[in-house]
């Protein structure tokens, strides 16, 4: 029986600290060729994120047909530069420590530069990876049909060994989550740590959270969280749902403190406009803020919320819920 | 020298080769033994139909293995003590990740995973082309990047010599002994530095305050500073006030208990004026102007008398607000104000109450009995007056007198919050709305950083925060309190003292520096001749009343920097380097990586780093001892500090034995002390009973009290080890390392270390008295005089301190050079965009960085995460060049004689000055910019 492996990014307990990311990295691109990789992400939001402007690029699905996608720059991601610390401390050559080439953009160049004006100014972190969508647009972009989804957990691969670089998927994904190695001629992406969820182990990103805000497991599972947050509470949407790729990574939406009134007395009115959280998460966003702020509320008052206890996970363990992974 | 070139190849590197193709190499040769491998046999069954299509899968089902697994962590001072898996393979460490083996505390969230994306970079970073790899000596002028690399046995009997010349000369004093972040909270290297300090009497400067971070407002109101609980405290509270803080940024496998308390109905309101990350998560976001914090505590101090919302029963018992104070001195009401001196003395002196029961004068329970073990702050059947004026018949007439609660209310009186919401830029409505949020919950906390601790009267915004906990009976339950900080108490530094007797020589960093570092000097150019006398007369005078030490007898003429980038975080910056480094007869380093205090050194001594020795860890965030295992030997010639510091002491006690030099006569603290240099290397190893840093470790555990007594093979078999009483989220268990004594005075009612046994938020000295400090109220922050933007700075995300600042991945994680955020209305007026480059400046000095606007920071102030090394801006100028404040001194804080009041290292001795000043900025112009790599 097909099923999908999932994952709830709760972002309003999200502090950017990058361990996601660092995990990551080191475990699947340190390789020639990769540098410039980060098949997981986190980009301070509103911005234009990694790499720059990808949700203007283009991709997915547009009234049932392929919509066109743009081919992004290796520059348009920054790079991981060597530093002249040789030249500086060991060889007397250069005075200052820098980086051997001078950053232009990076994958977090806007980190925390906030949006709107002092004092109701707003910014959030978004996490990325690839969204192992149900239907996803690089799979049907490829012509040498390289790209599959398994069946046992629906996780999409490229194959490396078919694959031949031809990089219909990089632009075919709209969330611009597919790299093309430019020493192997090969396009690479997020495997959502498939050896480890074969071992009923989480993706790196999520297992290595410090914050504590990404669970794992199964859509079908319900009595997982995942399909609690997902089915039953609302409260976990995909990203750009308009991109029609089914995404299967899902966001719990941030709610940040209140804004000031022109006072300077707090107000009612939220701290980021909800228009561009509807830009982001779609309409449902609106249900989702609700629920959110109801079940809050019910712990301030001192009564019970499963909603909130799911999302504060006492036992960390709890989050993740990966029964094997088998290839029958 | 260029490093390639070898005097001899060590055995970790092929002689051939450049260190960083060397280093690159034996990263890469996992992977490409990968990727050569034919897919293994022993994978799991392959789909029938598509066994050949789906075969490329094992390439990453291969990368997903090691050969050995070790248990290790960062030792440095983030205190972050998170368990980790480090995995090996191919003889190197390939990654790791996080152990994950945690429970609770109390019902709150388990402990784990713990980690940080630092932490997750130093299986990479420990291989980074910044590493020191064998000893270096410095070849012409210092700092030119020259170096001659040499044995060890060279490099310590050089050492040794120069040390032994001093010490002769001298005395040990003239030596500096400091520990940094690299290696202060490894508990085995600090504990081999100590022994090897109290052997040798080198003197070794604190780094509490010398870096700003003594929290020294505890210590003044509760006679302690070891006050803070586990990160699990934070989910028992039902308001925390974030201030003086960013955990999101500076405690990053904390954070998570913030969060899941909002989640649990804990109102969670952050206070910082520039909008930073953990306001981003918080249910309140309050923005006072920079420097304006006490006026809104104090504010709120306000809110809570006007509005009688404090808890009475618990003021009267525990804290000196209903001492008497007379009238006309303004002194509390004492025994001798009865008696005679000596008769008030014999008495037990002590301080006095209005009994409302019998409406009359009462000694005030727990105060003035000294030692003495019976004294309880219980107050029986006495009613202490909280309001009122009365006349009492003292010695020498009727005196006037009235309650500290009294002068609290006049006090609190100049804070109303319309008034104080002029200067914060607070809404009054705000005030009172977090005032009456914070009055309301049952408990109440703030969790603090050591920022308060940088600014000059610092101290008087934690004497306010205590005063907001204290009205609220918010000290000494779970959930409670002001917490900052914790650390183990004292008991794990025996091993630095046994079979020698303690002759160590700890002084305070910041009068060292005042001393040595011609700050008065600093202080006359900034602030002017009159400013600058000033300061230093009470300075002068508090060392002539014996209440500090004098350091300035003798001259600083030699400097260890253990792990330490001291010429990094010192205020002054450039300027430090120069009026003292530069002074120095010898500068010797002790690191693992190159920094700029190294590379002014004279030796560089390469030290381990955290993946490749053996040690342990005790921080109180978490009730847990953590281990440090060699997952690999050191690179090149690298030793861990209790190798390091056994390497010294042999070469000190050889050549003074080859030399003849006798015991030489030495004082500490008033004591005489006789030093034999040729018996070095016999005391510091028991007499050859302590072989390894791993011995050191079992010795700390087997004399710690609350570790369990357990081999140090089974801690690094486990990773982490719970300490005993723990279970519950604060340090209440009087057998636990970080008990805290406030949790005795309150539950049962033991008298506090303060003057009056109470919490102290009166001080009666004549210096507060003089400087109208008695109690709390907001003074304005210093103004560097025509520079209108205030500065502030913070411990960083992608960094810990100067450490891994950088990475070259970090980097890329950031803007791959310093930065400094701005309100785009500040760039805007000043022609800036996003990206330029800046020179930011003010009458002490200038440095440059990187434009990096966001709507975040509030207008007229810049915000720079601190720990960027000189090394990485243009002329090797950090922000230090801007910070005018450096020697600034405050005279309350070199008071002493009364009681809590007075010189304790590590508990009361005045902070560095890091935050209080202004400065400018502008587009830097093109010569600076003209001819810099695109």
């Amino acid at each position: 029986m097909a099923r999908q492996v999932a994952m709830v990014i709760d972002l309003n307990k999200c502090i950017g600290c990058h361990t996601c990311t660092t995990a990551c990295k080191s475990l699947w691109t340190d390789e020639p060729g990769q540098e410039y990789m980060l098949w997981h992400n986190v980009e301070t939001k509103p911005g234009p994120g990694y790499p720059e402007n990808w949700e203007a690029s283009g991709g997915g699905w547009e009234n049932g047909q392929l919509k066109p996608g743009q081919l992004m720059s290796k520059e348009s991601h920054g790079t991981e530069c060597s530093v002249n610390h040789e030249a500086v401390f060991f060889d007397a050559s250069e005075i200052r420590l820098r980086q051997d080439e001078k950053m232009k953009v990076g994958s977090n160049w806007n980190e925390d530069s906030s949006s709107g004006e002092y004092p109701n100014n707003y910014h959030f972190y978004l996490p990325r990876l690839c969204n192992h969508c149900t239907k996803p647009s690089c799979l049907e972009a490829c012509p040498v049909r390289a790209i599959y989804k398994r069946e046992e957990d629906g996780v999409v691969l490229i194959d490396q060994d078919k694959c031949q670089g031809l990089r219909a998927c990089n632009t075919a994904c709209p969330y611009k989550k597919i790299y093309y190695n430019h020493v192997t001629k090969k396009s690479q992406k997020c495997i959502f740590c498939f050896p480890r969820l074969e071992k009923g182990e989480a993706p790196a990103c999520a297992k290595q959270c410090p914050g504590k805000l990404r669970f794992v497991g199964f859509l079908e599972d319900e009595d997982g969280p995942i399909h609690k947050l997902v089915y039953e509470w609302k409260v976990a949407l995909p990203l750009h749902p308009e991109y029609g790729t089914e995404p299967n990574v899902f966001y719990v939406p941030p709610i940040l403190p209140n804004a000031y009134d022109d006072n300077g007395d707090i107000s009612d009115d939220p701290r980021v406009p909800i228009e561009y959280l509807r830009q982001l998460f779609g309409e449902e966003v609106d249900g989702a803020l609700i629920t959110l702020d109801v079940e809050m509320e019910r712990k301030k008052q001192g009564k019970s919320s499963q909603l909130m206890d799911l999302l504060i996970a006492k036992d960390w363990k709890s989050m993740f819920n990966i029964p094997d992974v088998r290839i029958e | 020298m260029k490093r390639t070139q070898k005097m001899a190849s060590p055995p970790q590197m092929p002689a051939s080769k450049g260190r960083r193709t060397f280093l690159r190499q034996l990263l890469a040769s996992s992977t490409l033994l990968t990727l050569n491998h034919a897919p293994i046999a022993a994978s799991a069954p392959q789909p029938s139909g598509e066994k050949a299509y789906r075969n490329f899968e094992d390439i990453y089902r291969k990368k997903w293995t090691w050969d050995r697994v070790v248990r290790g962590t960062h030792g440095t001072n983030c205190a972050g003590n998170c368990a980790f898996n480090v995995y090996v393979k191919d003889g190197i460490v390939w990654r790791e990740e996080q152990q994950g083996v945690y429970g609770s505390s109390g019902d709150a969230p388990d402990y784990g995973p713990r980690g940080c994306q630092k932490g997750l970079r130093h299986s990479k970073y420990m291989y980074g082309s910044q590493r020191v790899l064998y000893p270096m000596k410095s070849i012409g002028e210092r700092g030119n990047g020259k170096w001659e690399r040499i044995s060890w046995h060279q490099a310590t009997t050089e050492i040794a010599d120069k040390f032994l010349d001093l010490v002769v000369a001298h005395g040990p004093e003239c030596i500096s002994y400091g520990s940094g972040t690299q290696m202060a909270l490894k508990r085995a290297s600090f504990c081999s530095l100590a022994r090897f300090a109290n052997i040798t009497g080198v003197t070794v400067p604190e780094f509490l305050s010398g870096v700003g971070d003594l929290p020294s407002g505890i210590q003044m109101t509760l006679g302690q500073i070891h006050t803070s609980d586990t990160m699990a405290a934070v989910y028992k509270s039902r308001c925390v006030l974030v201030w003086m803080s960013n955990p999101a940024v500076t405690r990053i496998p904390d954070a998570h208990f913030f969060w899941d308390a909002k989640y649990n109905g804990t109102e969670v309101i952050a206070i910082s004026p520039e909008f930073t990350p953990t306001a981003m998560h918080s249910s309140l976001w309050v923005n006072p102007k920079p420097g304006t914090d006490t006026a809104l505590a104090m504010a709120m101090v306000n809110v809570i008398l006007e509005e009688r919302l404090f808890k009475a029963n618990y003021i009267r018992e525990q804290s000196d607000l209903p001492l008497l104070v007379r009238m006309d001195n303004k002194r509390f009401l004492r025994a001798e104000d009865f008696a005679t001196q000596s008769d008030a003395t014999a008495d037990g002196g002590g301080f006095y109450i209005w009994d409302e029961a019998t409406d009359s004068v009462a000694r005030a329970p727990g105060s003035g009995t000294g030692n003495d073990q019976a004294a309880t702050l219980k107050l029986g059947k006495l009613r202490p007056a909280l309001e009122g004026r009365w006349r009492v018949q003292g010695l020498d007439g009727v005196i006037e007198v009235t309650t500290a609660f009294e002068l609290l209310k006049v006090r609190a009186a100049e804070h109303a919050p319309e008034l104080m919401s002029e200067l914060t830029g607070v809404n009054a409505n705000v005030i009172r709305k977090i005032a009456r949020t914070f009055a309301a919950a049952e408990p109440a906390m703030i969790f603090s950083g050591y920022a308060a601790c940088k600014w000059l009267h610092g101290d008087i915004l934690q004497r306010s925060m205590l005063l907001l906990l204290s009205l609220t009976g918010n000290i000494g339950p779970e959930g409670g309190g002001l917490q900052i900080g914790n650390s183990a108490k004292t008991q794990t530094m025996a091993f630095a003292f046994d079979g020698i007797g303690v002759a160590f020589r700890g002084i305070s960093g910041t009068t060292w520096d005042y001393d040595h570092a011609k700050m008065k000097q600093l202080n006359q150019e900034t602030y002017g001749k009159k400013l600058a006398q000033e300061f230093d007369d009470y300075y002068q005078e508090s060392i002539r009343k014996g209440w500090y030490p004098s350091h300035s007898s003798k001259g600083w003429k030699m400097g260890f920097f253990a792990g330490n980038n001291g010429a990094n975080w010192r205020a002054s910056g450039k300027r430090w380097r120069k009026s003292a480094l530069e002074e120095l007869e010898l500068i010797v380093s002790l690191v693992p990586d190159a920094g700029v205090t190294s590379h002014y050194s004279d030796y560089v001594l390469p030290i381990a780093h955290h993946y490749e020795r053996a040690d342990m860890m005790l921080q109180s965030r978490t009730p847990y001892v953590q281990v440090l295992d060699v997952a690999v030997p050191p690179l090149g010639e690298a030793v861990d500090d209790w190798e390091a510091n056994r390497l010294l002491a042999e070469a000190i006690g050889r050549r003074a034995k080859e030399r003849g030099i006798g015991i030489i006569d030495d004082v500490i603290d008033g004591r005489r002390v006789q030093r034999d240099y040729r018996r070095c290397l016999e005391l510091y190893t028991m007499n050859g009973k302590i072989k390894s840093a791993k011995d050191v470790c079992q010795y700390i555990i087997d004399t710690t009290p609350g570790i369990p007594k357990i081999p140090f093979a089974e801690l690094a078999e486990k990773g982490v080890v719970r300490v005993n009483g723990s279970e519950r989220t604060t340090w209440d268990d009087k057998e636990t390392t970080y008990h805290s004594e406030v949790f005795e005075s309150v539950r049962d009612k033991v008298p506090y270390q303060t003057v009056s046994g109470r919490q102290s938020f009166y001080i009666d000295h004549e210096w507060f008295l003089e400087f109208d400090e008695a109690l709390p109220a907001h003074k304005k922050p210093l103004h560097n005089e025509g520079y209108p933007l205030r500065m502030m700075m913070g411990h960083a995300r992608h960094g810990i301190h100067s450490m891994w600042r950088d990475d070259s991945f970090l980097l890329s994680l950031q803007r791959g050079e310093p930065d400094i955020y701005i309100n785009p209305d500040d760039a805007a007026e000043r022609d800036v965009k996003d990206g330029d480059t800046v020179r930011i400046f003010n009458d002490a000095g200038e440095f440059f960085a990187m434009a990096h606007l966001s709507a975040g920071i509030q207008p007229s102030m810049l915000f720079m995460y601190h720990g960027w090394d000189p090394m990485m801006f243009r002329n090797r100028q950090n922000f230090g060049a801007v910070i005018s404040t450096a020697g600034l001194i405050k005279p309350t804080s070199m008071a002493g004689g009364y009681g809590q009041i007075g010189y304790k290292p590590a508990r009361f001795s005045p902070n560095q000055t890091y935050k209080d000043f202004t400065c400018d900025f502008e587009k830097a112009s093109e010569e600076v910019t003209a001819g810099e790599p695109a």
